[in-house]
């Protein structure tokens, strides 16, 4: 089933691309691409994890906050004089430590992954914002804010992408995250270690919102409570683009690529060729909606020639 | 199969990058940087960027730079922002400026600091940048289109705080309701209003209180003030938040006509406080004007004719401008009272 809709996105974005060039030809320079890829990697890193904890038939609302309580973990270290050597993993940890914590109550608790999220999603940005009182803390060394503008940020997403695909095709972990999102109840009775299986992933959601939130502040130089806002939508559609069921049980990792790729290279078009900021907002939508329907055409037919037999 | 389509996303962007291979050498003298005097006269492309985008202030700047965009002829004006005011938003837009390869970009920076590496790529890429509206880093842009000088800030808040309460003769103790004790553009203003004071021997500044941008604290401490002080006859509310704070206070206790209270904000804001009285003038720059000229400062930086050195700057039905140092000053602040103040929306 799930081949069909990484062919949509091929499909979508060869033409995207290709009408890309006719109307606009240097949108589709390397030069041009590098400099708009720099913008999708902390969104690209985040949703790897998300698609995970998809596939178990959970959902990661606070993945935005995380980052945002993360990057002001990390200013404050800074501003305080802590060498960034210690302040950069340190606050990668506290992200950790933050997911975690979801992964605690979703699994042990068995609280509604939604509810839970949703309220570390409010408690995280809040203590982000009480702790630093909503101002930016700004002045980063220079070696620092390189480093978002390097391969560095594209080489954790590849390295966690691949990693990723491996576990979730070859390895029992992956089989166990497959099972617990289509038939949680049967794989416990399996032997399946449920709990455990969630709240590494959970943790592993914080991990990588501590990733994301250190290509933030190095690329905007300012660590700020309201970063990050919204990432978890951005984060949740790409993963549904790239042909994960919302249910559970399916997902991968090849989707998930070409839903970010088309999702980015849409919204980027859009606002190149119309020069109109707002026009972003509607585009996630749009996108999602078409794949969906063209899909649909020929899942239609097809039921119509099996009704007719 | 999920393998195949791995295998197809690399293919697929090779494809779109050898096509540009071709598209680059095609259009050669389209993609190489010319320097600045070649593209004099010539048709350029000028991205004017807003701290917020659809605010009343900003909208009414953009205004006028259309106006002379259309005046000019030879400049193709991209007029976008982000609606939520994020600066890493705008970082996006300045990097997608700097991807299409525009001319020049004029910035008003709602955080320099997040905002200053991407205008330096700009810079990078061979784009003018410049500032209007509010500076930054000096490093990451050319210019700044200064709209008022804090000393024409600071006379005309004093000029019309003394005309509100008689002219000359006007007598009585004024006090200052600030942002932050810490906020630089404020203190500065400030510093000229204590040189501007002893034109009018009648006025004793008592005190200078912070509001912290928040107007519930300008509220109360208007409030304190005008019971601290029984002779207190004029509040400087110098803060776009403190303003509406203080002449609230001042409407409440059933003081209006008797303590004036003055400061900087747009119309809108302080429209219905004009209109009832509680306030007689509100200071501001000509925003129309600000965004016309930063227009016109963007051409002559590409023309070359604005550069280092340079004194003055022809700009259209302004006239000359002058420039002092890398400031391009607007100059000139506007008065809203009673009389004019329905003329503008913004």
């Amino acid at each position: 089933m799930s081949w069909r809709r990484e062919w949509t996105l091929t499909v979508l974005l060869a033409v995207l691309m290709a009408g890309a060039f006719g109307l606009e030809p240097r949108f589709v320079s390397v030069k041009a691409q590098t400099l708009l890829f720099t913008h999708l990697w902390e969104l690209a890193v985040v949703a790897v994890p998300m698609l995970l904890i998809i596939i178990t038939g959970g959902i990661d609302l606070s993945v935005g906050s995380t980052i945002a309580l993360s990057a002001i973990s990390l200013g404050l270290m800074f501003e305080r004089g802590v060498s960034l050597l210690i302040a950069v993993p340190g606050a990668i940890v506290i992200a950790a430590l933050l997911g975690a914590t979801n992964g605690w109550f979703v699994a042990r608790l068995k609280v509604h992954p939604l509810l839970v999220t949703l309220a570390t999603m409010a408690a995280f940005r809040g203590i982000a914002e009480g702790i630093s009182l909503a101002r930016p803390i700004s002045g980063y060394p220079d070696g620092f804010l390189q480093v978002a503008q390097g391969p560095l940020p594209a080489i954790i997403f590849g390295g966690l992408a691949i990693t990723t695909h491996i576990v979730l095709t070859r390895t029992v972990f992956g089989r166990w995250i497959v099972a617990i999102g289509t038939e949680e109840t049967v794989s416990r009775f399996s032997g399946v270690p449920v709990a455990r299986v969630k709240l590494v992933l959970y943790a592993v959601s914080g991990f990588a919102c501590g990733l994301a939130a250190m290509i933030l502040v190095a690329r905007n130089n300012t660590a700020k409570a309201d970063i990050g806002m919204g990432m978890e939508l951005d984060a949740i559609t790409a993963v549904v683009l790239g042909g994960a069921s919302i249910q559970g049980g399916k997902g991968s990792i090849p989707g998930l690529v070409l839903g970010l790729i088309l999702i980015h290279e849409t919204r980027e078009f859009v606002s190149w060729h119309w020069k109109q900021n707002e026009l972003n907002l509607i585009v996630i939508g749009s996108l999602l909606l078409v794949t969906v329907l063209l899909e649909r055409i020929p899942t239609r037919r097809k039921l119509g020639e099996i009704a007719q037999h | 199969m999920k393998l195949t389509s791995l295998l197809i996303l690399p293919c697929l962007l090779a494809l779109g990058c050898s096509s540009t291979e071709t598209s680059k050498t095609s259009s050669a003298p389209d993609v190489t940087k010319t320097s600045s005097s070649d593209k004099g006269g010539k048709k350029i492309t000028m991205a004017l960027l807003p701290k917020k985008k659809g605010v009343p202030y900003f909208t009414s700047c953009s205004e006028g730079a259309q106006e002379a965009a259309k005046e000019l002829g030879n400049v193709e004006l991209i007029y976008d922002g982000p609606t939520s005011g994020d600066p890493a938003e705008a970082v996006k837009l300045i990097d997608q400026w700097t991807a299409q390869g525009v001319d020049v970009i004029a910035v008003s920076p709602n955080d320099p600091a997040v905002l200053g590496p991407a205008m330096k790529r700009a810079r990078a890429a061979g784009i003018k940048v410049l500032t209007w509206d509010a500076d930054a880093d000096p490093a990451s842009r050319e210019f700044l289109v200064n709209q008022a000088t804090p000393e024409e800030i600071g006379n005309s808040l004093v000029d019309a705080m003394a005309k509100d309460m008689g002219g000359d003769k006007a007598t009585g103790d004024v006090a200052i309701v600030t942002a932050s004790l810490t906020a630089s553009n404020q203190n500065e203003w400030i510093k000229f209003m204590k040189s501007r004071l002893p034109k009018y021997p009648g006025l004793h500044l008592v005190a200078t209180k912070p509001s912290n941008e928040d107007q519930k604290l300008a509220f109360s401490t208007t409030q304190d003030l005008m019971n601290a002080y029984p002779n207190l006859k004029g509040i400087f509310a110098i803060s776009s938040v403190s303003f509406p704070g203080a002449a609230e206070a001042i409407k409440q206790a059933g003081k209006s006509g008797k303590v004036f209270v003055t400061g900087l904000s747009t119309p809108n804001d302080m429209k219905s406080y004009v209109q009832q009285g509680v306030v007689k003038s509100v200071i501001l720059w000509n925003t129309k004007d600000l965004g016309y000229l930063t227009v016109y400062a963007a051409r002559a930086l590409v023309d070359g004719t604005l550069k280092a050195g340079s004194t003055t700057l022809k700009a259209g039905r302004l006239g000359d401008k002058n420039v002092v140092k890398d400031n391009v000053m607007l100059g000139g602040t506007i008065t809203f009272t009673k009389d004019n103040i329905a003329n503008f929306n913004f």
